[in-house]
C-alpha cells in the first residue's frame, strides 16, 4: 500500500509526466523544430537548432528517470519533502475556472464587466456571502484601477466603447475617448 | 567613473524618483503586512507599473516594494506570529514573545531600525564592489560567459533548497520552456506547434506573475477559513541604550546577510536563520533567545534585509538573477531596454549608479515612512481575505495584460498559475524553473558563439585559448558538491 501511495505521489507523477514529455519531444524533434536556414549549401550557424534542445531534453529525461526509479525502488529513502498543506482543492479548481473565465472574457466583455463578474465570484469563493460585502468588492476596485490605468498611467485596458464614452462623459472629457477598443 | 557617479547622484535625487520610491515602500509594506501575501507577489503584480515609468523611476519603485515588503513581513510575524514573508520566519521567534510581554511597539521599532541598518550596509557594500566586478566581467568572452552561466545554474540547483535533483529537473524544464519560439542563433521556429502567438516565445511577464503570484493567491483561497487574529501595537518605544546594545549584532548580521546575498539562490530565509544563530552563539545570555530577546529580532531583520543589495551584483554584472525577486527585477530591466550584463556598465553606467544611489536614499525614506506608518500597517493584519484576494487577482490580470495588450498573455498567466500550483503540490521549487527560463537563451547563444569560435575543433580551442573556461567548468561540480554538503548540514542543524 505504501509503495502504491509512493507511486501516486504528486512528486512522482510530475517527474513521470516530464519524463514522458521529454522522451516524446526527443522522438519527434524533427517535427517540432524547423529545418535550419541554409545559404549556398552551408548552414548559417555553428550549431544546429536541435543540438541544444537534444542536450537539455536528454538530461531532463535521464534526471526524471533517476528520480522516479529511486522513489519507487527505494521507498525507505526519504526523497519526498515536507508534509504538504491540507488544502481544499475543490476551491482551488473553482478558482482556476473563474480565472479562466476572466481571461477569456476580458477582451470580449471589457475590463469592467469581466472584472466585476469575476471578482464577485472570487469573493464568494473566499467566503463572502453578503451582497453588502460582495458588490463593493466587485464594483469599486475595477473602476478605480481602470481610471488609474487609463487616466494616470496612460495605459490601455480593454473596454467596451459605450462604457468608455460613459466614463469620459462623467469625467467631463470632450472629444474622442482614449481607446474605444470594441 | 566619478563623472558617472555624479550623474547618477543627480538622477537619483529627482523628485519623481523619490516620490515613486515612497509609493513602492508603502505598497511593499502594505502587502508584506498581510499574512499570506508575500513580497514576491507584490513585486510580480506591481512589475507592470514600472514598465510605463522612466527606468530611474520604475526600477527604484520596485526596489522600494522589495525593501518595504521584507520589513512589512515582520509586522504580522511580531504581532500575531504569522510571518508575512518567508524572510520573517526567524523574526517570529523573539518578536512574538515580545508582543506577548506587551512590548510589540519595541519589537517593531527594532525590526525597523535593524532592517534599515542592514539594507544601508548592504547597499553601500554593493556600490563599492559592483564596479570592480563589472570591470573583470568586461574581459569575458562567450566561452567564459557560458561557463559562468553553467556554474550559476549548478549553484542555484544546490542552494535553492530541497532535493538538488528536483531543482535540476526544474532548471532543465525552464530551459526547455525557453526553447519555445525562435532559436536565438539561426532564427528558426522551435516547439511552437504552429501557433502564431508562440512565435515570439513565452512572454516573461505573465510567466512571472503566474508562477509567483497565482499559486500564492490560490493557497490563500484554499485555506481561507482561518480566523483573523487581533493585533495591537502597545508598550514603550525602543530606547537609545537598547539600540546601542544591539549594534554589534546588527553589524554581524549585516555582514552575514550581505555575504549570502552574493551567492545566487540562498536568499533571505537562510540569511535570517544564520544571522539569528550567530547572534545566539555570540550572546552572553543565549538562554534569553526565544523568550523575547530584542537582539534576536535585530539579528534576523538585519540579516534578511542585508541580502537585498548584493543580490544585484550577479544580476547587474552577469545578468544572472540570484533569486525570485531579482528575476522580477531582470524583467523590469529588460522591459526598460537595459540588458543586465557587462555592457550595461559601458552603455548605462550613470543609470546604474543612479539606481544604486536611489537604493541608499530609499533606506532613509524607509526609516521615516516605517516609523510613522507602523500602527497603520499593523491594522492591516486583520483585513479579510474576501476583500483582498479578488483585488489582488484583478491586479495580476490587469498587470499581465497591459504590457502587450494581448489576451493570449492572460491565458499564459492562468496556465503558469496552474503549473505553479501543481509544482507546489508536488514540492518542486519554481525558482530554478524561472532561472532556467531566463538563463537558457543567453546560455545557448554563448554556446553557439563558442562553437563558432572553435571552428570544428572545440577541445583544442578550449585547452589552448580558453583555459579560463575550462577552469570554471572543472570547478563547477566541485563547488556544487561542496555547497550541497554545506546546505545539508545547515538544514539538519
Amino acid at each position: 500500500m505504501d509503495s502504491l501511495n509512493r507511486r501516486l505521489d504528486p512528486e512522482v507523477l510530475v517527474a513521470g509526466t516530464l519524463l514522458i514529455l521529454s522522451c516524446l519531444s526527443i522522438l519527434f524533434m524533427s517535427h517540432l523544430v524547423a529545418a535550419p536556414k541554409v545559404l549556398f549549401g552551408r548552414s548559417l550557424t555553428a550549431i544546429a537548432p536541435t543540438l541544444f534542445p537534444y542536450m537539455i531534453l536528454s538530461s531532463l529525461a535521464v534526471l526524471n528517470a533517476i528520480f522516479v526509479l529511486r522513489c519507487i525502488l527505494r521507498p525507505e529513502k526519504i526523497w519526498l519533502e515536507g508534509s504538504g498543506e491540507s488544502n481544499d482543492w475543490k476551491r482551488g479548481v473553482l478558482l482556476f475556472c473563474v480565472m479562466l473565465f476572466y481571461a477569456l472574457t476580458m477582451t470580449v466583455f471589457g475590463f469592467f464587466t469581466s472584472s466585476a463578474l469575476s471578482l464577485a465570484m472570487i469573493s464568494m469563493l473566499v467566503g463572502n456571502r453578503s451582497p453588502v460585502g460582495i458588490i463593493p468588492t466587485a464594483v469599486v476596485p475595477p473602476i478605480l484601477l481602470y481610471l488609474v490605468a487609463t487616466r494616470v498611467l496612460a495605459v490601455s485596458l480593454p473596454e467596451l466603447s459605450e462604457i468608455e464614452f460613459f466614463i469620459a462623459g462623467v469625467l467631463g472629457e470632450t472629444g474622442q475617448a482614449e481607446r474605444p477598443s470594441q | 567613473m566619478i563623472e558617472q557617479f555624479l550623474q547618477g547622484l543627480a538622477m537619483a535625487m529627482r523628485p519623481d524618483t523619490i516620490l515613486w520610491m515612497c509609493a513602492g515602500l508603502f505598497g511593499g509594506m502594505l502587502v508584506g503586512a498581510l499574512p499570506g501575501f508575500t513580497t514576491l507577489m507584490a513585486m510580480a503584480i506591481l512589475l507592470p507599473i514600472s514598465f510605463f515609468l522612466d527606468p530611474l523611476v520604475g526600477i527604484p519603485f520596485l526596489l522600494g516594494v522589495y525593501k518595504g515588503g521584507i520589513f512589512g513581513g515582520s509586522i504580522p510575524a511580531i504581532l500575531v506570529s504569522m510571518p508575512g514573508t518567508g524572510a520573517a520566519v526567524a523574526t517570529t521567534i523573539d518578536g512574538y514573545q515580545l508582543t506577548k510581554k506587551g512590548q510589540s511597539r519595541k519589537a517593531l521599532d527594532i525590526a525597523l531600525v535593524s532592517s534599515v541598518f542592514g539594507d544601508t550596509f548592504s547597499d553601500i557594500a554593493t556600490i563599492l564592489m559592483i564596479f570592480p566586478i563589472a570591470l573583470l566581467v568586461m574581459q569575458f568572452g562567450p566561452p567564459e560567459i557560458f561557463a559562468v552561466l553553467l556554474l550559476s545554474l549548478v549553484v542555484i540547483a544546490v542552494t535553492s533548497g530541497g532535493n538538488p535533483i528536483k531543482s535540476l529537473i526544474m532548471i532543465l524544464f525552464g530551459i526547455w520552456l525557453s526553447f519555445i519560439g525562435t532559436d536565438p542563433l539561426g532564427g528558426v521556429e522551435r516547439f511552437t506547434f504552429g501557433l502564431f502567438d508562440l512565435k515570439s516565445g513565452i512572454p516573461l511577464l505573465p510567466m512571472l506573475i503566474g508562477v509567483f503570484a497565482i499559486p500564492e493567491i490560490a493557497s490563500v483561497v484554499m485555506r481561507s477559513n482561518q480566523g483573523q487574529a487581533l493585533a495591537a501595537v502597545v508598550g514603550e518605544r525602543l530606547s537609545w541604550s537598547e539600540l546601542k546594545r544591539c549594534f554589534r549584532t546588527m553589524c554581524r548580521s549585516s555582514v552575514i546577510g550581505a555575504s549570502i546575498g552574493i551567492v545566487p539562490g540562498l536568499g533571505q530565509v537562510v540569511a535570517a536563520m544564520m544571522g539569528y544563530s550567530a547572534a545566539k552563539n555570540a550572546s552572553k545570555t543565549p538562554e534569553n533567545f526565544g523568550k523575547g530577546e530584542i537582539e534576536g529580532v535585530a539579528a534576523a531583520e538585519s540579516a534578511n534585509n542585508a541580502v537585498n543589495g548584493p543580490t544585484l551584483v550577479p544580476l547587474l554584472t552577469l545578468g544572472i538573477p540570484g533569486d525570485n525577486v531579482t528575476a522580477i527585477l531582470l524583467g523590469a530591466f529588460v522591459a526598460q531596454g537595459l540588458r543586465p550584463g557587462p555592457q550595461l556598465f559601458e552603455e548605462h553606467g550613470a543609470t546604474v549608479f543612479g539606481i544604486l544611489i536611489a537604493m541608499v536614499i530609499a533606506n532613509l525614506l524607509f526609516l521615516v515612512i516605517g516609523y510613522l506608518s507602523v500602527p497603520f500597517f499593523s491594522r492591516l493584519v486583520t483585513i479579510k481575505n474576501a476583500v483582498l484576494v479578488p483585488v489582488v487577482i484583478m491586479f495580476a490580470f490587469a498587470g499581465a495584460y497591459v504590457f502587450r495588450s494581448d489576451s493570449f498573455d492572460l491565458l499564459m498567466l492562468v496556465a503558469f498559475g496552474a503549473i505553479g500550483l501543481i509544482a507546489r503540490a508536488a514540492r518542486f521549487n519554481l525558482m530554478p524553473m524561472v532561472m532556467g527560463f531566463i538563463l537558457g537563451p543567453p546560455m545557448e547563444y554563448a554556446f553557439g558563439q563558442t562553437m563558432a569560435m572553435a571552428q570544428n575543433a572545440p577541445i583544442q580551442f578550449l585547452f589552448t585559448e580558453r583555459i579560463g573556461m575550462v577552469g570554471v567548468l572543472a570547478i563547477t561540480p566541485v563547488i556544487g558538491i561542496l555547497l550541497w554538503r554545506r546546505m545539508r548540514s545547515v538544514s539538519m542543524s
